[in-house]
């Protein structure tokens, strides 16, 4: 079976060869020391938003080196958003959003070209430009067909606190303004729209619709708010996205229990990353098993940046047993690759999810 | 007076912005004392909420406009109250090095005022030296630190020892996703409180 094959067999709820092996992402220097296990001609350490064009270049194709020695089963391709530099720590991107960036990880919106209910109405609009999907197309033209290309795009909610600037003023509003919320989600959900048809008409084959909606705790809203103020949205998106012969999953860290039916409900075809610390994958598997893809677990608060190589390998195997049987189980980490991970850890991940990820799967309790 | 008290509260819960404001000037006018409208309706009402988000029953939007609702009756209530019962004290809060997550730390700001202390919100990324500083600026009666990333939690001890060699009685708190007890007690931090609600019980506890 291809990479491809094998992820798409998972999306479908069956057994490939092997349990497919993937992650939603990596940041730069996460690529970057990676990429030192199998290449010398790497881009510097910077945040990609500062590189030029030809370290761009670089650290695209070293994520594709590190997938091809690897041999993942699908990649992630993020929308590159062109911004412009407005100091030292923040850009500012097509749709007038202040983003701070950061060593340790991707860029928050602190500030946003909506600040009242009002702005709403003269708001201009970012539509998704053919270079925005730069990445998608080098992906598509460096690997091929051979693995599942995913493209990752912020949900309703996260596209609308980022034009807030704000999830706190998000979720203001979300009791004093209800009009207001929904004409914003519509705003966003529009704009993502025009994202799918994009990504389906340069090569995508599933997108990941990020944009967490939960903390340790529980949700970020409460569940009738998810029902009034999401769940809509992402019906609209998922329809628009099978319209268009692709599969998409909702992202989420933290304890998303309260709204997993909704997950459901609203036609998304899989969930990750399934947060250790939040929620028992055994138990989303019972639940849910039947009719969502599961991806991820694979802790990244604790395990791949502190942990041994061979209390990786425990994990994966006992995460396997747990969660791979029947198929419909894609493993990544909880989160990402990020800097702190050890990139030892990462590569005995993938390791191990090749010694005991083989269908059908025999893991012993 | 017990009706108009209950109103505030209940105004405060709602997250009625524009009716709290109302109403405290309309209890202050009626001649009630300001430090009865602050710790007898304004406390317990943010009390009731941040228990019920505690317990999962609210969440965040309506802890946030409760706490707006709050915010803005303290507008009206402040100017009446004397000087030395403004607060109940004065507690600088950041999120350590690298770390840009900023909505937990916002919400334990939020809560910190609505138990009735001021608070200096220093920001996200904010370099062990500048918490230092702002230390030495403000001589807060605590100072909390959020992390929510396991790399930048180690940032915690380091602050910490920073601050203390200004100050070796400094009173610190500390929070965020992976903090736990155990890690706040191995950094030397007086206190740990999982949420905001419980940030703002364990400050008035610190302060005795
Ligand atoms: C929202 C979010 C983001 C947003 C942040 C937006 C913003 N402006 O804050 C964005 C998308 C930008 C983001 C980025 C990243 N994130 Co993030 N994020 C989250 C998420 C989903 C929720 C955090 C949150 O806002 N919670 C809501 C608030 C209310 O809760 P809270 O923060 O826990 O705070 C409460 C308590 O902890 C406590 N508290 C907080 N501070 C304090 C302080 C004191 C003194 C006290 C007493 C109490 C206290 O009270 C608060 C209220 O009750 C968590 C998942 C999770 N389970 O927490 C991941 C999570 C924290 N992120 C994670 C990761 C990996 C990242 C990135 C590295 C991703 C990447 N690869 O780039 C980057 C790092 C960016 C950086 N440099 O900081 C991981 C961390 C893993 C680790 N290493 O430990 C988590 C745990 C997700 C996961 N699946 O593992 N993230």
């Amino acid at each position: 079976m291809t990479g491809k094959e094998r992820m798409l067999t998972a999306f479908d709820r069956r057994e490939p060869d092997r349990v497919p092996v993937w992650e939603m992402a990596f940041n730069e220097e996460s690529i970057i020391k990676l990429g030192k296990f199998y290449t010398d001609d790497l881009p510097p350490m910077k945040f990609a938003q500062q590189m030029t064009m030809e370290e761009k270049v670089k650290l695209l194709n070293t994520l594709f080196t590190v997938a091809r020695e690897l041999e993942l089963d699908g990649i992630t391709s993020i929308g590159l958003l062109g911004t412009e530099p407005v100091d030292d720590e923040h850009v500012k991107d097509g749709w007038g959003r202040i983003l701070r960036v950061s060593e340790e990880g991707e860029a928050t919106a602190v500030g946003g070209p909506i600040s009242d209910p009002s702005d709403l109405r003269g708001l201009k609009a970012y539509h998704p430009q053919p270079t925005d999907f730069l990445m998608l197309m080098a992906s598509v033209g460096n690997l091929g067909d051979g693995v599942a290309q995913v493209l990752v795009q912020p949900g309703p909610f996260r596209e609308s606190w980022s034009l807030l600037g704000s999830m706190e003023k998000l979720l203001y509003h979300y009791v004093k303004n209800p009009g207001f919320v929904k004409d914003l989600a519509q705003v966003a959900t529009d704009y993502i729209l025009e994202v799918v048809d994009m990504a389906a008409d340069n090569g995508a084959d599933i997108i990941a619709l990020d944009g967490d909606l939960a903390f340790n705790q529980t949700t970020l809203m409460s569940p009738a708010q998810y029902e009034e103020y999401v769940f809509p949205y992402h019906q609209q998106i998922t329809a628009h996205a099978h319209r268009r012969g692709l599969l998409i999953f909702k992202h989420s860290d933290g304890n998303m229990w309260p709204i997993m039916d909704g997950i459901v409900d609203a036609g998304f075809d899989g969930f990750h990353p399934v947060q250790p610390q939040c929620m028992d994958i055994g138990e989303v598997k019972r639940k849910y098993g039947d009719r969502l893809c599961i991806l991820g677990n694979i802790d990244c608060t604790y395990l791949l940046p502190f942990g041994s190589e061979e209390e990786v390998e425990e994990s994966v195997r006992e995460t396997i047993r747990v969660a791979a049987p029947g198929g419909g189980y894609v493993i990544s980490s909880s989160n990402s690759i990020h800097p702190g991970c050890k990139p030892e850890n990462y590569i005995a991940m993938v390791r191990a999810a090749r010694k005991y990820g083989v269908y059908p799967i025999d893991v012993e309790g | 007076m017990r009706e108009i008290l209950e109103a505030i509260g209940k105004a405060i819960v709602e997250g009625e912005e524009e009716e709290t404001r109302r109403l405290v000037e309309e209890a202050l006018q009626g001649g009630v004392d300001p430090r009865k409208i602050l710790e007898d309706a304004m406390m317990p009402a943010m009390e009731d909420i941040g228990e019920r988000f505690s317990r999962g029953e609210a969440f965040i939007p309506e802890l946030i406009v409760a706490a707006e609702a709050m915010q803005r009756g303290m507008e009206a209530l402040k100017p009446r109250l004397a000087e030395g019962e403004r607060g109940r004290g004065l507690v600088v809060l950041g999120t350590v090095q690298g770390d840009i997550h900023s909505i937990g730390k916002n919400l334990v700001r939020m809560c910190l005022e609505g138990a009735g202390f001021e608070v200096v919100d220093i920001g996200e990324d904010v370099k062990t030296e500048r918490f230092v500083e702002a230390y030495r600026e403000h001589r807060p009666d605590i100072l909390g630190l959020s992390a929510l990333l396991s790399s930048t939690m180690q940032r915690i001890p380091e602050v910490i020892e920073a601050v203390r060699a200004e100050d070796s009685g400094a009173l610190i708190m500390v929070g965020g996703a992976p903090v736990t007890q155990e890690f706040a007690d191995r950094s030397g931090a007086d206190g740990y409180a999982p949420n905001a609600f419980e940030a703002a019980r364990k400050a008035k506890e610190l302060l005795g």
